[in-house]
């Protein structure tokens, strides 16, 4: 989803060639748009910019929980500290894990839908309604929902696996080993809505006429997909993975009612992880400190995807 | 639609059926999950433990329902969730509509930051702000409070908005104005007569998304309320959820649905334009 | 705007935080306090069993009607996540008046200065009926921080049909020993059937409360400098539950993995002949059980130093921020009489640490099959010191619990499960 370039002028036409009146137009324009912007900018200044400002800072002292307790600067101790901390990186190797995992994932399970609901079957209805529920759904809701599957003795899928004969014991969110490809497949489930709809919505927008030229010239339909569909979607494509794979990293909501984390950290999102420093064990400044760290390397990960991406499209 | 056209009818017969299973796999995948919810809602409590249930509940009734309502204080939440979800909408849509119609029609180097800060604030953790967010707020007396929250919601629900808003209105020409202000009209009426109609409908759909967000929010809700008189719904159902006491899963269903249900009601209204008119507006270029 | 005004901009909003991010992170000083006319303060409850909530209100409704002046407003709160709740509230300063908690979780807040010195406000008659060893396990430094309510131990539950259908003989007298359980846990793992489920998905609360039944400590000294050394004796218990799980096949694995509330269906369908949990499940039976089933509660658990188990009694504190101090204290105080703890206790099937109370108790339950052997097992119990270990939270959390949830499952041996624990007391510290 590319923002609008608006090819539009900001002020209204001029009247006068010489070109006094738009200067004095487009100053008044600029008086507006400060103006009509106000009312936003408060609010985000207060909220948003400035606590995120402070945020940042908090992450280079060492602000802990505690009555009448100072904040002093630390340098980069936290940094240090953080460096050694094995369950800091392992968390972090877990978040990698899951946002990779569920935003490839879902990519491909979502473009599959998206390119079935984009043929000519019927019921496809059905599954158009289907494929938005998960949207409607409050993230809490949708892990209340899978543990309620996922139970080890009353959940559908250990009883269905019982009723073919398999082993239908497993505790699916319990076990070290199948805690986190549990969690990845919620994930996926809640994230196909808006993934789809963009894609079919992308693939609507591609023009039939490429579609036909390339079939009159014998190309079958896989070629179709790889060399017309793809390429069209690309800008697309980009976008959306982009946007789910840092929405998916800093996500917390799923998997904190799901398992919390657990079992003994499988599950811990570096957002969980965070969260417990920072509000379990009151440790203020440490959490900053992760969360600074954080943002960097999903900068880092951004700038390089996003240039590389460009280049390749410019090539 | 494009694609069968041009498949060769042979290739068509194989791959009708495949194509049929898999768009039956997909709402296995995505349907059976509410609908266990659901079936799971209207089973009595010795049905659920029992160790060779069936899958159709056997005396369908609402006491999970009426139980969990009772218990969980689930319409008190709900009420809350409402009025945050609410405010926020209204405050969202009144100071983001101005804001997105400078964004779209001028070309000032403001514009760069803006765009800037809003794509910035989907990256940013909200580990890094919400620390110091409580801190502000407690500072204004506004922590463990409801008008806290909308305030919070507010300025974390504006990006989004704005961004779509700003694409409806980029999309509706800027011709039709300047023929308005030919024909003489004030700028106000310009607006109120000729682009509010023309928005209306990406209007509906940025307030419905700003609703829904609040309603389903739960992150800043978990750290910012601790008072159990002022939880919102989602807070209420995560801790429907732990208590070493027995949990009764039928209630526990009961109340889940009971929660997904304006979502879904809003859902099932804005279902066709979400699929059409919606992406239109944002997607562009 | 131009890079230079971008620039100013930055710098003042950076100048800004600077500046209140130098002051105080924490609260303010000390808050005043309001003692003249009437008042209102809040008391935040964790009961959640039904009788235990009517329980409560019904001592509240007593205390405003004899107490005009100073009003309780009860709110209801939840285990599950009242720690978090309390560092939230007291960074904010929204901390409710009276505080329920319990003592292992509430001295950490107590260290960081949240809590309110009670020692002036007990009164005599309360002082004495609660034993010092149980006083220690509420007092940070020389105050008094909290008063202790309600005492869980974990017990056997015995499914007496089951034992009668195996021939195996139900233990009676004052203790019953590991080595005993896993004997008779083996003769009851027939057909399918096991001897013991036991819900261990959260493991380390038991393990750290029996182990002192072996004189198993894990931690010596106090607050920062607490050291941690685990041994034999602090092995002995998990030892015994792996050998009983995988050496034996008399305890169910699979409720290892389980929530306590997971597992208790199973025993009250057959399951499991025996079923390990905290004596607060007593009431669950009570009321879940199908017609027929007969139970009741085995001798306390005993290790080679007797059946000790750690004291983590519930306790009720007021916040230091608190406005209404005294008055909060006066309600405390009520709140502990023998009278009132008798009726929590009932409806939660917990010991009183009040021995008034638990008199009060035996005589009301005369006739309830269960409290006198539950009774018994909580006539033996002491402060550890893993409560007054700074850090322990976050120990429990980050190194123990999957520590002991790997063991439990199998995918680790003794000896790295000691290394865990001791390396991560560590790192933390």
């Amino acid at each position: 989803m590319t923002l609008t370039e608006t090819p539009l002028a900001a002020s209204p036409p001029s009247r006068t060639p010489n070109g006094r009146k738009p200067q004095r137009r487009r100053s008044r324009g600029n008086r507006d748009a400060w103006l009509l912007m106000l009312p936003a900018l408060v609010p985000v200044v207060l909220f948003s910019v400035y606590p995120l400002a402070q945020g940042i800072l908090l992450g280079f002292t060492d602000a802990k929980a505690g009555l009448d307790v100072a904040t002093n600067f630390n340098g980069v101790d936290n940094y240090t500290k953080l460096l050694g901390n094995e369950l800091f990186w392992n968390s972090f190797r877990i978040g990698l894990v899951w946002a990779f995992g569920v935003t490839i994932l879902q990519f491909l399970a979502s473009l599959g839908l998206a390119l079935l609901l984009n043929l000519d079957l019927r019921f496809r209805w059905i599954a158009r309604t289907l494929a938005l529920v998960p949207w409607a759904m409050p993230p809490v809701v949708i892990a209340i929902m899978w543990r309620l599957m996922l139970n080890p003795t009353y959940g559908p899928i250990n009883e269905g696996l019982r009723a073919v004969g398999l082993p239908g014991d497993i505790n699916w969110l319990g076990d070290f080993s199948t805690a986190l490809p549990a969690v990845i497949v919620v994930g996926v489930w809640a994230g196909m809505p808006q993934t789809t709809i963009t894609l079919l919505a992308g693939l609507q927008n591609v023009p039939t006429d490429l579609h036909e030229a390339a079939a009159i010239d014998g190309a079958g339909v896989w070629q179709r997909f790889w060399h017309v569909t793809l390429p069209a979607l690309r800008p697309i494509i980009i976008a959306i993975t982009t946007l789910d794979l840092i929405w998916n990293f800093n996500s917390f909501a799923l998997v904190y009612v799901l398992t919390a984390g657990g079992p003994g950290g499988q599950t811990m999102l570096p957002m969980l992880f965070a969260y417990n420093e920072a509000f379990r064990y009151g440790n203020f400044g440490y959490a900053a400190a992760m969360g600074n760290v954080m943002v960097v390397v999903i900068a880092i990960f951004l700038f390089v995807y996003l240039r590389g991406q460009a280049r390749s499209r410019l090539s | 639609m494009t694609t069968a056209t041009t498949m060769s009818p042979r290739s068509r017969r194989i791959a009708r059926p495949l194509q049929y299973l898999a768009l039956l796999g997909y709402v296995i995948f995505l349907g059976f999950p509410l609908l266990f919810l659901v079936l799971t809602a209207f089973k009595t409590p010795q049905e659920l433990i029992s160790p060779n249930p069936s899958f159709l509940p056997t005396n369908p009734n609402f006491d999970n329902f009426v139980q969990a309502i009772d218990k969980a204080n689930l319409i008190h939440a709900a009420g809350n969730s409402l009025l945050v979800a609410v405010s926020t909408t209204v405050i969202v849509t009144l100071i983001s509509l101005p804001a997105a119609y400078a964004l779209a029609r001028f070309k000032t180097k403001l514009r760069g930051v803006a765009t800037g800060w809003i794509l910035l604030s989907q990256v940013f953790p909200f580990i890094l702000i919400i620390i110091p967010l409580f801190l502000v707020l407690k500072q204004i007396g506004l922590v463990d409070s409801l008008l806290g929250l909308i305030l919070v919601y507010t300025v974390w629900s504006l990006p989004f908005a704005l961004w779509m808003l700003q694409g409806y209105i980029a999309g509706i020409p800027v011709e039709l104005e300047e023929a308005g202000a030919m024909d003489g009209a004030s700028r106000i009426r310009i607006l109120r007569v000729i682009i509010l109609p023309l928005l209306a409908p990406g209007l509906v759909a940025t307030s419905l998304f700003t609703f829904i967000s609040g309603w389903n929010e739960f992150f800043f809700a978990l750290v910012l309320i601790q008072d159990p008189a002022l939880q919102t719904l989602p807070l209420t159902l995560a801790r429907f959820v732990g208590a070493e006491g027995q949990v009764q899963l039928g209630q526990l269903a009961a109340a889940s649905l009971l929660a997904t249900i304006p979502s879904l009601v809003f859902f099932a209204i804005i279902q066709r334009r979400l699929t059409s008119g919606l992406l239109s507006g944002a997607v562009k270029g | 705007m131009n890079k230079r005004s971008i620039f100013a901009a930055g710098g003042l909003v950076v100048a800004v935080s600077v500046a209140l991010g130098g002051c105080a992170f924490g609260g303010g000083g000390g808050t005043e306090q309001e003692s003249d006319g009437p008042v209102e303060i809040t008391f935040q409850s964790l009961a959640y069993q039904d009788s235990t909530i009517a329980a409560t209100q019904e001592i509240v409704d007593s205390w405003n009607k004899d107490n005009p002046d100073i009003t309780v407003k009860l709110t209801q709160g939840s285990w599950d996540n009242v720690h978090d709740q309390l560092v939230t509230q007291f960074q904010g300063g929204t901390a409710p008046d009276v505080i329920h908690d319990e003592s292992s979780d509430i001295l950490g807040f107590a260290d960081q200065g949240y809590l309110a010195d009670l020692t002036p406000y007990i009164s005599d008659d309360v002082k004495s009926a609660v034993s010092d060893d149980v006083w220690e396990t509420v007092t940070s430094g020389d105050k008094i921080v909290a008063a202790p309510t309600l005492l869980q131990t974990y017990v056997v539950y015995a499914n007496t049909d089951a034992f009668a259908a195996a021939g195996v003989e139900v233990p009676t007298g004052d203790e019953l020993t590991w080595d005993n359980l896993a004997k008779i846990s083996k003769q009851l793992t027939t057909g399918g059937n096991f001897g013991v489920g036991w819900g261990l998905k959260q493991p380390t609360a038991a393990i750290m409360n029996t182990a002192l039944g072996y004189d198993g400590t894990f931690f010596d000294g106090e607050g920062a400098d607490a050291k941690i050394t685990v041994g034999e004796n602090e092995l002995a218990v998990p030892e015994h539950i792996h050998a009983m799980a995988y050496d034996d096949g008399s305890l169910d694995p699979v409720s290892l993995t389980q929530s306590g509330s997971d597992v208790l269906p199973g025993f009250l369908g057959g399951k499991y002949a025996m079923y390990i949990g905290g004596n607060f499940l007593a009431q669950q039976i009570t009321e879940s059980a199908p017609e027929g089933f007969n139970w009741t509660v085995l001798p306390p658990l005993a290790g080679s130093a007797g059946p000790v188990q750690a004291a983590n009694p519930q306790t009720m504190s007021v916040a230091a921020e608190s406005k209404h101090i005294e008055q909060s204290a006066k309600f405390i105080d009520y709140f502990m009489g023998a009278e009132n703890q008798a009726k929590l206790a009932q409806g939660d099937w917990l010991i009183p640490a009040s021995s008034a109370a638990r008199d009060e108790v035996a005589n009301q339950t005369k006739d309830i099959n269960g409290w006198a052997e539950l009774l018994k097992t909580g006539e033996d119990l002491s402060g550890a010191p893993f409560q007054k270990a700074t850090n322990y939270p976050q120990w429990k959390d980050q190194y123990a619990t999957p520590g002991l949830q790997q063991y439990f499952s199998n995918s680790i041996t003794l000896d790295e499960l000691k290394k865990q624990l001791t390396d991560g007391w560590a790192s933390i510290g």
